[in-house]
């Protein structure tokens, strides 16, 4: 292994020591990268689309797989750039920014509005950086919600989803006398336990302090509102919500949604994909016994009821260097078109433009993308995750410290500290 | 010439190569009086292979091997996101590494995962493979299941065994007397237990082959001896066998050292780490660094120290087994 990372290291050095950055595809086309999964199915089409009337002439290429952002880092300074790449916003693109390599979408925005104003705002701003916008929304939205199984829920006589933090406390305990784990919890991957510390801090101290951290204000991860989400986050833990084993499950094999689906838990926070998981491992499940609510409110906290935490939208970029940004611009008006939104939601995406709700009825689970809709829409603030609002080297440092932290490893001072040493955006 | 001539035993297989170029006639005499010819004589008499024999081969691990390591080496000095030139750090990378407690530790982890892996695989190939050198065909049928392991890739075992160590539906939910809750991967003591028996599961195979062939070798005569001088299966275990298997321990113990101290995937998949960085051993602190958190620099930096590291331990085994003399050629010895 020590070898061949040494040569995949070399090997990528000198490919990309004498190259200057410019954008790759001459001649009268662009190249749109995107993610390699089954959301390519409508790039193609839009792709298509796009170069039945434009002369110049869109290219999509993907990367599979989990690789993309290495292999997107690797290339994107070197002549093999893409013009147009998806990416998740926020700290994803931060490095590209800094590095002074992405176009500010703000000329194409002032010539066309509907580039911005056809989308939902609370997931438009996620790919804002120093003010200027650097991406458009281009697939679905993923609201983290409380999901639960409305069987057990029923079983152990809850009767609505938890509406305050003390109901989720109470829920808890009713869950494990019955014997089963309160809450389903993939520790095993560490970010599904970091989407507990999203909504936690963002019920206490609303959205401003976590923004204010990730600007460089490292003072924020050591206020009394920052401790008093670790000591609930401890408290619901010492409550035996996520039983005793929640480090060895994970949520990447399956593992703690067939808990929520088998009947062995009541709860798990997890992104809207909790849907679609359910339904590979029991269609039945997801279609009957599947509930959803939004995250409990915290008594006193300062974060609005209504806020979210998630993937607020995947977006494309554009390279600064491409010779091609007017047919660019026309490309991406494609993404608030009826067709796309339409496409996006044959396939189980939830897009976030405004003409959306029109379409609703022909997804798959009308009621079901309403209600993520709605949420979305009303959001004063959706926070993108963490770990992508970061700079991607602060990724593992975050996921280590959540993890170390829920399972007694850590205690506050020590998570605060962890968190302080992340470099910021600032 | 002089130790050859006195005939000092044993060290008839130590020539260096560059001896059999002169007195060959001498001295081929002085051990056809001594010991009569062997088969290890007529290996001396044919022509040794030459320096451009090595050609290809030094070529190989110049270009693969040296020329990337320099590279990596001179990487451990500049600063590099994967976006644009790297930057010159100087030794910041290093002096970060060498106050990092995770690096540290990270060393220390993979020492221990090897001895683990050497002390658990040892015993258990030994007495496999032993016994597989047996006649009899049902041992040929079962060295050929045990085999199988290996040909699986790490990464499908790693993911066969997570599932099969799930705390909820894999086989700790079903033996709760012996696993408890289940949470193996939340302990660092039981998430190594399962690093060391994941690996034991996979590699022990390999080496009871290595056992295996080097049993078979061991000359019947011996065991024909030591029967005659009334010794029973354990003694001659102990005298005969082990003694002779001297070497293939030697190879064996290398080769699980080395593939020890590289072990990756099955921690990338089984544990990530985790719990915390309870198992982030050097290898997967290197990836981390390099390809998660785009710190290449550091990655190189580690990378080197891994290097640095293995090539120690790999001498202290190699002189502390005597393997650099190879001696015990001779049939007894």
């Amino acid at each position: 292994m020590a070898a061949s990372c040494a040569v995949a290291l070399s090997l990528s050095l000198t490919a990309c020591g004498g190259s200057s950055p410019s954008a790759g595809s001459g001649g009268n086309s662009f190249t749109v990268l995107v993610y390699g999964d089954a959301g390519n199915k409508v790039e193609r089409q839009i792709v298509d689309e796009f170069n039945k009337t434009s002369s110049v002439k869109a290219k999509l290429s993907t990367i599979p797989g989990a690789d993309y952002q290495q292999k997107l880092q690797t290339i994107i300074g070197t002549s093999q750039a893409p013009d147009v790449f998806f990416n998740w916003g926020g700290g994803s693109i931060q490095p590209f920014v800094k590095a002074g390599l992405l176009m500010p979408l703000d000329d194409m925005i002032q010539k066309n509005p509907k580039l911005k104003s056809s989308f939902l705002p609370s997931v438009f701003n996620t790919a804002e950086i120093g003010g200027k916008a650097y991406g458009i929304p281009m697939r679905g939205t993923q609201p983290v919600l409380l999901f639960n199984n409305k069987s057990v829920l029923k079983q152990a006589g809850i009767t609505s989803s938890p509406a305050t933090w003390n109901d989720l406390l109470t829920d808890v305990g009713k869950l494990k006398a019955k014997g089963v784990t309160p809450i389903a919890l993939g520790g095993g991957d560490q970010w599904p336990t970091l989407m507990w510390f999203e909504y936690l801090y963002d019920r206490i101290a609303g959205p401003g302090l976590f923004q204010k951290a990730l600007a460089g204000d490292k003072s924020q991860w050591s206020s009394p509102d920052s401790r008093k989400a670790l000591s609930m986050l401890q408290q619901l833990k010492a409550a035996g919500a996520f039983g005793s084993n929640f480090d060895s499950v994970k949520f990447t094999d399956n593992g703690s949604t067939k808990l929520l689906a088998t009947g062995k838990a009541g709860f798990e926070l997890m992104g809207s994909w909790e849907y679609s998981t359910a339904q590979s491992i029991d269609p039945t499940f997801a279609k009957s016994g599947l509930g959803y609510a939004a995250f409990p409110t915290v008594p006193g906290g300062k974060g609005d009821t209504a806020n979210l935490v998630g993937n607020t939208n995947n977006f494309y970029s554009v390279l600064k260097s491409t010779k091609h940004a007017d047919a660019i611009a026309k490309f991406l008006t494609l993404m608030y078109s009826d067709e796309f939104v339409k496409a996006q939601l044959s396939i189980g995406n939830l897009p976030t433009t405004t003409n959306t709700p029109q379409f609703l009825s022909q997804a798959d689970d009308p009621a079901y993308d309403q209600y993520q809709y709605g949420l979305v829409k009303q959001a004063p603030a959706f926070q993108l995750s963490w770990d992508q609002a970061y700079p991607p080297n602060d990724i593992t440092p975050i996921h280590t410290a959540v993890g170390q932290f829920l399972d007694g490893q850590i205690d506050a001072n020590g998570f605060i500290s962890a968190m302080q040493n992340l470099s910021t955006a600032g | 010439m002089a130790a050859t001539l006195t005939g000092e035993p044993g060290r008839g297989g130590a020539v260096a190569p560059g001896d059999g170029s002169h007195g060959k006639g001498g001295k081929r005499s002085a051990r056809q009086r001594r010991f009569g010819p062997s088969r290890r004589d007529v290996g001396d008499r044919a022509s040794r292979p030459g320096f451009l024999w090595a050609v290809p081969g030094a070529l190989f691990f110049t270009v693969f091997a040296v020329v990337p390591l320099g590279l990596v080496a001179v990487l451990s000095f500049y600063s590099w996101g994967g976006l644009g030139s790297p930057q010159w750090a100087g030794t910041a990378n290093w002096t970060k590494l060498l106050h990092d407690p995770v690096m540290l530790r990270s060393l220390w982890l993979s020492v221990l995962l090897t001895l683990l892996g050497v002390v658990v695989q040892t015993p258990l190939s030994l007495l496999l493979g032993v016994w597989a050198a047996g006649p009899q065909r049902n041992r040929a049928v079962l060295s050929a299941i045990y085999f199988v392991p290996l040909l699986l890739s790490a990464t499908a075992i790693s993911v066969l065994w997570r599932a099969l160590l799930d705390p909820n539906f894999g086989i700790p939910s079903q033996l709760t007397w012996l696993f408890g809750n289940g949470n193996l991967f939340g302990h660092q003591n039981t998430a190594i237990g399962v690093l060391v028996w994941v690996a034991a599961w996979q590699y022990t195979p390999f080496h009871t082959l290595i056992y295996q062939g080097a049993a078979r070798a061991v000359p019947e005569v011996l065991y024909q001896a030591a029967e005659i001088d009334g010794a029973g299966r354990v003694r001659k275990f102990f005298h005969i066998t082990i003694p002779q298997l001297r070497n293939a321990m030697v190879t064996s113990v290398i080769l699980m050292v080395v593939g020890g101290l590289t072990t990756f995937d099955t921690v990338l998949i089984l544990t990530q780490g985790g719990p915390g960085t309870d198992t982030t051993i050097t290898a997967y602190y290197m990836y981390q660094q390099a390809f998660k958190s785009f710190d290449f620099g550091t990655g190189a930096a580690i990378a080197l120290l891994l290097v640095v590291v293995s090539t120690i331990i790999s001498l202290i085994v190699v002189r502390a087994s005597g393997y650099d003399k190879m001696r015990s050629v001779n049939e007894g010895l």
